[in-house]
């Protein structure tokens, strides 16, 4: 075989594990509507459903892609999501108005999340230690919070308040526009290429003039975004708040971006479509399992082998090692 | 490209096999007893999705066993069901896909959320039922007349306080007047918690001559405790005393250090917990002291009865939510049992309570027997289509020895 | 007789054909010299040989009987040791768990490791190679790069290798460093034994090895014997082509700019700078010399305000500097001595690399990236550099070292950088690449760019710099100005 021809083969190689996350999705849907005939379920609400349950968590992941690319990670997420969720209804409750409620939503999440990296910045600390701190002054927080203005252990909003916003035209819009500002600030900006380079590799990215506390910031200012919209969303969707809520949005955004195809170490092979693309398989799969009627044991073992072949995958993508010469 | 095409196969293979493993596995009551005497219609596949809020606890998996393992054995249906459920977000993703996934009706064991729970099955024409438990009177006001909403069966308020009660007086009856309590998720404002803790309470005040700062019947203790914010504190109550008190689910040192804390008292005599009494303060329980709990009959409380690490359990038996699947596949098939007014079912179930070793294993025998369950085929199918009056009486017989003589 | 016999290797990295046919032999009492630019297959052969990696075809031979190693460890117990190019040793741990980190079975003693037996044999195979400065209850991470490559020697020699391969070591060490292996290749020779020597330095090459095999593009080209050592030939035969024009610079006299860009005063940092001062010109090529451990590294970060100095003070053009994007504003940039880590992020692609110093140069309103103005940007350096690559997007991890630090200039060059501070910019480069940076070094010095020329060799120093500043303890020792004349003794003894 000539050089050429090798190369051919290279770069085709290359090309099939960059869209094998994609790849993955188009087979999950595959399966999913194989699966749905044969059952002879309720498609459209299906496909409604799946979407649904997929918005939040595309929405907070693909925020926290910021912070994964710089090689760091944010354990506060669903816990701030909690916290704003809880005082977006409160807002809600003294000014009954959705807008103030969206506003409170945002402003808590984004000063949470910028807290963490402004200490880590102040203290000269992984971001990462911060938000562990963090996750225990919020979980202290949601207690306070309910303590002070719930009724018994839950802070409501009235579900007629917000039904008119819990459809799937209004996820979908608040989705496409938090989608395009991550896309535009990822793909388009200095940012996005400055993120990428610090997470692959900080001694070099400092050395080429890039600012870790000031790009930690950005992230954890757009990540805060993300978590605001997810508690204006989660809200919509269930306005029935305790200390429970968004209890496994953390995982689930860890999950969908590996899922994703986004390396955990973050970096330059990092990828702002990861977490759309991980949380739909995500949801795709545990539909799928769904229909099998699979008890919930096995069909987390399902998901941690599938997850680890992901990971396997996407670490061994066809880069092989050359020596040092 | 040799590597990733084998990864990929391998990821194929998984999926199949779980596919086939599970297309296998399903079904098992398909192609079984067609169309009953009783009129049940076994031969269409209905599909009941279940809301759980506890995947793993002993009393949970009990329940799972008597719908998965003798249910749809019998009965021409499938249970669907959800993963843990732990707010009221996830109770909507799980309703969703219940309902995508064809499910007719949805039993359910979650309740951070219930009227967002019922709206949403009525909404989309799918019929709920409340298991092990039961509304709050402004709930059922409001949903009574739904028909999709087919009612509640489990231990009332009422019910849960008399639990508490009977299981202090138990004691108070033979002398004991030191007590430590485990008021479990009062704390959480968890009304079956605050009920049964109300119940030892009102018992201590009954026995020792005294209040409970300043509460000593129903409906004064009840609004003590909320009065409290839910924070109780120890107190000499007459001549009872709470020597201590400790609530709450933290599982940190502090919490197991105020149990053993507790248990190590000299002057406690018995430790009365409204549940998990087997988790909290079994492993600290003197060899002098007496333990009581509310719980379930599994293996583990049968030993624990047996070495008398447990003194007092009132249980809910597994086949306690055989009248409600039926009640539910009723109205699934056409024949919804309601009240003369067309209301749904609030019907309440007690536990059944042993006292003694020989009573737990009898209990326990009985309980978790998939052959000869409490509530079998016969006796259930006698419910399908049964006037309000007849469930009614059928599940007010709730003792053991009650249903031992139903069975005959 | 033959100790060491490879016949007809082929091996290959995705799309790279590291070693293509590869024959050779080596013969007892011998030192084989391996020599081939960056990329040639030479660390390739000599590590399949040792253990660390299966070939693809071929066969092996050690001393007459098929030879196929597990692994390193294997061949090392069997009598082929390798010393890698790389760090080989475990930070975390002591010096002597290094020496024996696959041997601990031999120093249990029930449940536990006897640690002062262990400790005692280790410091024995320290002493035994010259490197008695060196305490084997020392944790590992506390010594330099040069001890940490001393105790990997240790632990080869320990096991008495009958075969030793020296891959491309020597670069990374002191002169001391340097004479200690020289003596242990020798012992070897003595003994019987076989050493295989991968060098680029071509001086050190002809000097210590009896024969010479050049390896080009995996491919072996030639062998030369001990008469037959000629240094054009050998060149020639490496790179696949005459080199044409000089090495270094050849002008003398032509005197740097009047303007001084770079001006620092009283420089101190720790024991690395003491009271460091001077000036560099505009068009001045400034060298940098010293042992190691001068503390000359150092003022190359400190100059790109990448560390801070205690006292004392720099600007550039007047201006006080205090972090890395004023040094970038004003024009600066620093090639960093360690490559892999600090110049480059060997993770991400060509074009990553190359724009993220940049970004400020092609943004539109110094924010927005268009895809294409980055490409130019890009493209524009890999062309002018002549960067061997598949494409811009291809990862610098799958790149030879020469290219590597061909990218490493990009970054600054594409950015225009009027001020370049040039940590070691030759190491670890073969001489094709490094004739190549020279001239462009040169080239720079005409359009009026300044250079700090930081090199532990002299040979580069004398013959690139307009001056050069010898450090010796974090002081000014001597400032050499360029001549004909001056000979790598006369910086050598301000040096030590």
């Amino acid at each position: 075989m000539d050089n050429e021809k090798i190369l051919k083969r290279e770069k085709l190689r290359r090309m099939l594990f960059s869209f094998a996350p994609a790849a993955g999705l188009v087979i999950l849907f595959a399966l999913f509507m194989a699966f749905a005939i044969a059952q002879d379920i309720n498609i459209p609400y299906s496909l409604k459903n799946i979407l649904n349950q997929s918005v939040i968590v595309i929405v907070v992941a693909t925020g926290a892609i910021f912070i994964y690319t710089l090689g760091s990670f944010d354990i506060s997420l669903g816990a701030n999501m909690c916290v704003s969720a809880l005082i977006g209804a409160m807002v809600y409750g003294r000014t009954e108005s959705l807008v103030m409620m969206l506003g409170a939503c945002i402003a808590s999440a984004v000063i949470i999340s910028l807290t963490c990296s402004v200490l880590a910045s102040v203290f000269n600390l992984p971001v990462f230690v911060t938000t562990i701190a963090m996750l225990s002054l919020l979980n202290a927080a949601v207690l306070m919070l309910i303590g002070a203005n719930g009724t018994g252990d839950i802070i409501q909003v009235p579900a007629e308040a917000v039904s008119s916003i819990n459809t799937i035209q209004f996820k979908l819009f608040v989705l496409l526009a938090y989608l395009a500002v991550c896309v535009f600030a990822f793909s388009f900006l200095k940012l996005g290429r400055q993120e990428k380079f610090m997470g692959g590799n900080p001694v070099c990215a400092a050395l080429s003039g890039l600012n870790n506390s000031k790009l930690a910031i950005c992230a954890f200012a757009l990540a805060g975004l993300g978590v605001g919209l997810g508690a204006f969303l989660t809200i919509t969707y269930a306005p029935t708040l305790s200390r429970n809520t968004a209890g496994s949005v953390g995982m689930d955004v860890i999950i969908s971006i590996v899922f994703g195809g986004m390396p955990v170490s973050g970096g330059a092979r990092s990828r702002i479509y990861s977490a759309s693309i991980g949380a739909l398989s995500m949801t795709l799969l545990s539909q799928i399992m769904l229909m099998m009627n699979l008890n919930s044991g096995i069909s987390q073992m399902v998901k941690a082998v599938i997850f680890l072949l992901v990971v396997f995958i996407s670490m061994n993508d066809g880069r092989k090692t050359i020596l040092p010469r | 490209m040799k590597s990733f095409r084998k990864i990929l196969v391998l990821a194929l293979s998984f999926v199949l096999t779980f596919t086939l493993a599970a297309c296998s596995g399903g079904g098992s009551s398909e192609g079984g007893s067609s169309a009953s005497e009783g009129g049940i219609d076994d031969s269409k596949n209905v599909k009941i999705g279940v809301l759980v809020a506890d995947a793993t606890g002993a009393e949970a998996l009990a329940f799972r066993s008597y719908y998965e393992n003798y249910i749809a054995k019998q009965y021409n249906v499938t249970f669907m069901y959800s993963d843990e459920l732990t707010d009221a977000a996830a109770e909507a993703s799980a309703i969703d896909n219940f309902i995508a996934n064809n499910c007719k009706a949805i039993i359910s064991f979650a309740s951070s959320d219930r009227p967002a729970q019922i709206r949403k099955c009525a909404e989309n024409k799918v019929y709920y039922a409340v298991a092990t438990g039961t509304l709050s009177d402004e709930e059922y006001a409001e949903f009574k007349d739904n028909e999709y909403y087919v009612g509640a069966i489990g231990p009332d308020l009422a019910t849960e306080f008399q639990a508490g009660y009977d299981m202090a007086k138990f004691y108070l009856d033979q002398g004991k007047t030191k007590f430590a309590i485990f008021g479990g998720a009062t704390p959480y404002y968890t009304d079956m918690h605050i009920y049964r803790t109300a119940g030892m309470l009102v018992a201590m005040c009954e026995a020792g001559g005294g209040t409970y700062n300043g509460a000593s019947d129903f409906g004064s203790m009840i609004g003590k405790i909320y009065e409290m914010n839910c924070q109780l504190e120890p107190a000499k109550i007459g001549s009872v005393e709470v020597v201590s008190y400790i609530g709450g689910y933290d599982f940190d040192d502090a919490w197991f250090g105020k149990l053993a804390e507790a248990a190590n008292n000299p002057n406690v005599e018995v430790l009365l917990t409204v549940g998990s009494g087997l988790d909290t303060f079994a492993a600290f329980k003197q060899e002098s002291q007496q333990l009581a709990t509310v719980d379930s009959y599994t293996s583990d409380a049968v030993a624990a009865m047996k070495s008398g690490v447990l003194n007092y359990l009132a249980g809910k038996y597994s086949a306690s939510i055989g009248p409600i699947f039926m009640a539910t596949l009723s109205a699934v098939q056409g024949k919804p049992i309601r009240t003369a007014n067309g209301e749904a079912l609030a019907l309440s179930q007690g536990y059944w309570v042993a006292t003694s070793a020989e009573e737990a294993e009898k209990f326990y025998a009985v309980d978790s027997s998939t052959e000869d369950p409490a509530y079998t085929r016969a006796m259930l199918d006698t419910l399908f289509g049964a006037s309000y009056d007849d469930f009614a009486k059928f599940v007010s017989a709730y003792s053991f020895e009650e249903i031992q003589n139903l069975k005959k | 007789m033959k100790t060491v016999e490879i016949r007809n290797m082929n091996k290959r990295f995705g799309s790279t054909i590291a070693l293509n046919n590869v024959s050779f032999e080596a013969y007892e009492g011998e030192i084989l010299g391996l020599i081939g630019e960056n990329g040639s297959g030479k660390s390739t052969a000599t590590s399949i040989y040792a253990g660390m990696q299966k070939c693809d075809s071929g066969e092996m031979l050690f001393m007459g009987t098929p030879w196929n190693p597990s692994s390193m460890n294997d061949a090392l117990k069997k009598g082929v040791g390798m010393i890698v190019q790389e760090n080989g040793t475990v930070p975390g741990v002591s010096v002597a768990e290094n020496i024996f980190l696959s041997e601990s079975q031999r120093f249990k003693k029930g449940p536990f490791v006897d640690r002062k037996r262990m400790i005692n044999e280790a410091q024995t195979a320290l002493n035994q190679i010259g490197a008695d400065h060196i305490s084997a209850s020392q944790v590992t991470a506390m010594l330099d790069f040069q001890d940490r490559k001393l105790i990997e020697i240790a632990k080869v020699m320990a096991n008495n290798p009958k075969v030793l391969v020296v891959d491309e070591t020597t670069t990374a060490l002191s002169q001391k460093g340097r004479d200690i292996i020289y003596a242990i290749m020798e012992k070897m020779k003595k003994e019987n034994g076989t050493v295989i020597f991968i060098s680029h330095d071509l001086d050190e090459i002809m000097h210590v090895c009896d024969r010479l095999t050049v390896l080009r593009d995996g491919s072996i080209i030639t062998t030369f014997k001990k008469a037959e050592f000629d240094e054009d030939a050998i060149k020639t035969s490496m790179i696949g082509r005459e080199l044409s024009g000089s090495y270094y610079r050849d002008d003398y006299g032509d005197p740097a700019g009047e303007e001084v860009v770079l001006k620092a005063e009283n420089l101190c940092h720790t024991n690395q700078l003491d009271h460091f001062s001077f000036e560099l010109h505009k068009g001045e090529i400034l060298g940098i010399g010293g042992l190691s451990h001068c503390g000359m590294h150092t003022l190359g970060k400190v100059l790109f305000a990448a560390e801070k100095c205690e006292s004392g003070e720099f600007t550039v053009y007047g201006k006080k500097v205090n972090t890395i994007a004023e040094a970038m504003k004003m024009q600066m940039g620093y090639v960093a001595k360690d490559r892999d880590t600090e110049s480059l992020n060997t993770e991400a692609s060509i074009k990553d690399n190359i724009a993220i110093a940049g970004l400020d140069k092609f943004a539109v309103s110094g924010f927005l990236i268009l895809p294409g103005n980055e490409k130019k940007y890009v493209q524009k350096q890999i062309d002018g550099l002549s960067i061997k690559c598949t494409g811009a997007d291809q990862y610098v991890s799958a790149l030879s070292g020469g290219n590597k630090q061909k990218v490493a200039f990009g970054k600054w060059l594409g950015r225009e950088s009027e001020i370049l501070i040039l940590d070691c910019p030759t190491r670890g480069v073969d001489i094709g690449v490094k004739q190549a940076m020279y001239q462009l070094m040169y080239q720079m010095r005409q359009e009026g760019k300044s250079i700090l020329l930081i090199s532990e060799e002299m040979a580069e120093l004398i013959g690139m710099s307009d001056r050069i500043l010898v450090m010796k303890d974090g002081a000014l020792k001597k400032e050499l100005f360029r001549s004909r004349k001056l000979s790598e003794a006369d910086v050598i003894q301000y040096m030590i």
